[in-house]
């Protein structure tokens, strides 16, 4: 999120976030207004370290909600369950924007914050401006990338931003240079009731991949016309060639579990930024190939020569990607390519 | 008998849309209209919950008269009824308006146990009307579902958060809001079709239901949409043996460096 607040009177920015998010948010609402005044409201109690750094994380002020009885059991916190008590304080503080990470559960809590302060949302904005009439404007992705949406308002909203995505709507990372005007600050805990509707029976990690995709130079990306875990190898085989890092559509990923979620490229994924993409039985419907676009080449491997990915990419080959993987595996290697 | 609704949006295909070649404005005007991607999800996820629990189905939608025309499909696709709050200001309605249209129509039918609502809009993308509409209506909301069940009173259901699987529960009435991966929404048969013909489509105005003007007053209003347009060389190398294709590839990767 990127913000240009010339002259604006100060902007009260209030941050509502869980602990390990609330660094980010602060740096990105001090990036886009250095002169405002941001107060976070901290959704659980932070552990020790994270407690530490949030008093120098150049809020203004940091109130920490700390869930009353019952206490949840380790683990099985929610913070959607913060809701009812943040809406609560937001509405007798003074209004400003309210800021809430683009994660799955910051969707939630912002739309469900924006409906108790009966207000407007501006989900996963890339950028949020002061106009000069006093009110707001920002943009947001529509279409699933396929057109930028501009909206308006005056008052209060909630604004969602995208956290750790690569490209305009990224957060910072929580150390460039957070440590605003404010100096430290205490933090300030309050028991607060929570919204014990939905509970947590059990939470289980899915398999994860450290992989940072949107670093890699070379990307292989493995559609749902792979079809086989034999056609998965000759794709593989492919991107060690090229010394090029496995990525794949969601469908693979979510639908098939071939690869780890870490792994899909897309608008509900990774943004990658290669010199080189290489989508082999990618059909090229636009909620992926959004997060290709900063891709500087793209070769498309597709039967199909109608396929959405043809009419996008700089070299397309057409065929079956059995017969052709393999070669191209073979000449990449004959060429001598360095990986 | 109880009711299951679910809330579906009517939506341009996003790969229809036409841009001015100067100003790069969207023009929906000739593209086809579809039952948004994750509403169909949420549509069969409903209709398998209402066979179970002996409920009616009821697919509703907000949207200007143009959404009439989505009634045949959400039909075809099982719900036993299709009711359309019609507002010619549909178009610049936002969340904040859709929301308090589709709570007050789920209040108007009553005995709904559960509203069922895809996770995202195809085209805004959002993730936001299915929680905004459990607030109004004051009901628990479990948002981006992969697996959902209902026994006696009680729901469970399998979210995915980042990287984790969170099984929670909850009692009815809820709001519950779909995954693709919650289950294929398959495309109707023919039997489906003609059976959709002999059900019902309703149309109700927005001002008959009772509606507060602020709750018809959007907050945020939409200024301009733009179109991305991909600028590639968009080479195709379909002539010729395989052999010669990559042949020609891996030499034009090499020419321009990207090799
Ligand atoms: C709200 C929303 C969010 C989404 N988010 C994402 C996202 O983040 N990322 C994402 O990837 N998708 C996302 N999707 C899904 C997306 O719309 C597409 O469905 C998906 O990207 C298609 O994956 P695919 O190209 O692998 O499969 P398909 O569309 O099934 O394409 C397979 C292709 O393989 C080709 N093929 C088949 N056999 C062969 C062969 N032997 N050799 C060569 N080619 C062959 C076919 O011609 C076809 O073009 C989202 C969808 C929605 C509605």
């Amino acid at each position: 999120m990127t913000a240009d607040t010339t002259a604006m009177p100060t902007d009260v920015v209030h941050v509502v976030a869980e602990p390990h998010e609330v660094a980010g948010l602060v740096v990105l609402a001090l990036s886009a207004d250095p002169t405002a005044a941001v107060h976070v409201m901290c959704l659980g109690v932070p552990d020790p370290a994270t407690a530490q750094a949030l008093t120098g994380c150049g809020a203004m002020s940091v109130v920490v909600l700390a869930a009353g009885a019952p206490v949840p059991s380790p683990g099985l916190d929610r913070p959607e369950d913060y809701v009812p008590a943040v809406a609560e304080r937001l509405a007798g503080a003074t209004p400003g924007l309210v800021l809430v990470p683009a994660t799955v559960s910051g969707w939630e809590i912002a739309a469900r914050l924006a409906t108790r302060l009966g207000c407007g949302l501006v989900s996963e904005a890339t950028s949020v401006r002061r106009l000069p009439d006093g009110g707001w404007c920002a943009e947001r992705t529509l279409y699933a990338g396929a057109a930028v949406q501009g909206l308006e308002w005056h008052g209060r909203a909630v604004v969602s931003a995208a956290a750790g995505r690569g490209g305009p709507g990224a957060l910072p990372p929580p150390d460039a240079g957070g440590a605003g005007s404010g100096g430290p600050v205490a933090l300030e805990t309050v028991v607060v009731d929570r919204d014990t509707r939905v509970r947590v029976t059990s939470r289980t990690s899915r398999e994860r991949d450290a992989v940072d995709l949107s670093a890699a130079s070379r990307v292989v990306c493995v559609g749902m016309g792979v079809q086989t875990l034999d056609d998965l190898a000759l794709v593989e085989d492919l991107a060690r060639a090229l010394g090029a890092e496995l990525a794949c559509t969601r469908p693979v990923a979510e639908d098939r579990g071939w690869l780890p979620v870490d792994r899909y490229i897309g608008i509900s994924g990774a943004s990658v930024h290669p010199d080189l993409y290489v989508g082999v039985g990618v059909s090229g419907q636009v909620q992926h190939t959004v997060g290709i676009r900063d891709a500087r080449t793209v070769v498309a491997i597709n039967t199909d020569a109608s396929a959405a990915l043809m009419g996008q990419c700089d070299h397309g080959l057409v065929g079956d990607l059995r017969e052709l993987v393999p070669l191209l595996a073979g000449a990449v290697r004959a060429a001598g390519v360095p990986s | 008998m109880p009711r299951a609704v679910v809330c579906y949006k009517w939506v341009p295909a996003e790969n229809e849309l036409r841009l001015d070649p100067v100003t790069r404005a969207v023009d929906t005007s000739s593209a086809r209209w579809k039952v948004s991607d994750y509403d169909r999800n949420a549509i069969e996820a409903g209709r398998v919950l209402a066979a179970e629990r002996g409920a009616e189905l009821v697919a509703l939608t907000f949207g200007d008269a143009g959404a009439k025309a989505s009634q045949k499909d959400v039909l075809a696709r099982g719900a036993d009824r299709a009711v359309h709050v019609v507002s010619a200001a549909a178009g610049s309605a936002d969340g904040h308006v859709t929301a308090h249209a589709l709570a007050a129509q789920v209040r108007a039918l009553g005995d709904v146990e559960v509203v069922l609502c895809g996770e995202g809009a195809a085209d805004t993308y959002a993730h936001e009307v299915g929680p905004r509409v459990a607030e109004v209506l004051g009901w628990p909301v479990v948002t981006n579902v992969r697996e959902l069940a209902v026994q006696g009173e009680r729901l469970h259901a399998v979210r995915v958060v980042g990287g984790d699987l969170e099984a929670v529960e909850c009692d009815l009435p809820a709001v519950v809001t779909v995954l693709a991966e919650v289950g294929p929404a398959p495309i109707p048969g023919l039997k489906a079709v003609i059976a959709a013909g002999r059900k019902p489509g309703e149309q109700v105005a927005v001002d008959a239901l009772g509606l507060a003007p602020d709750a018809l007053a959007p907050r945020t209003v939409v200024t301009r949409v733009t179109g991305y347009a991909a600028e590639r060389s968009r080479v195709l190398l379909d002539a010729g043996e395989p052999a010669e294709r990559v042949a020609a590839l891996v030499s034009a990767l090499t020419e321009t460096g990207a090799l």
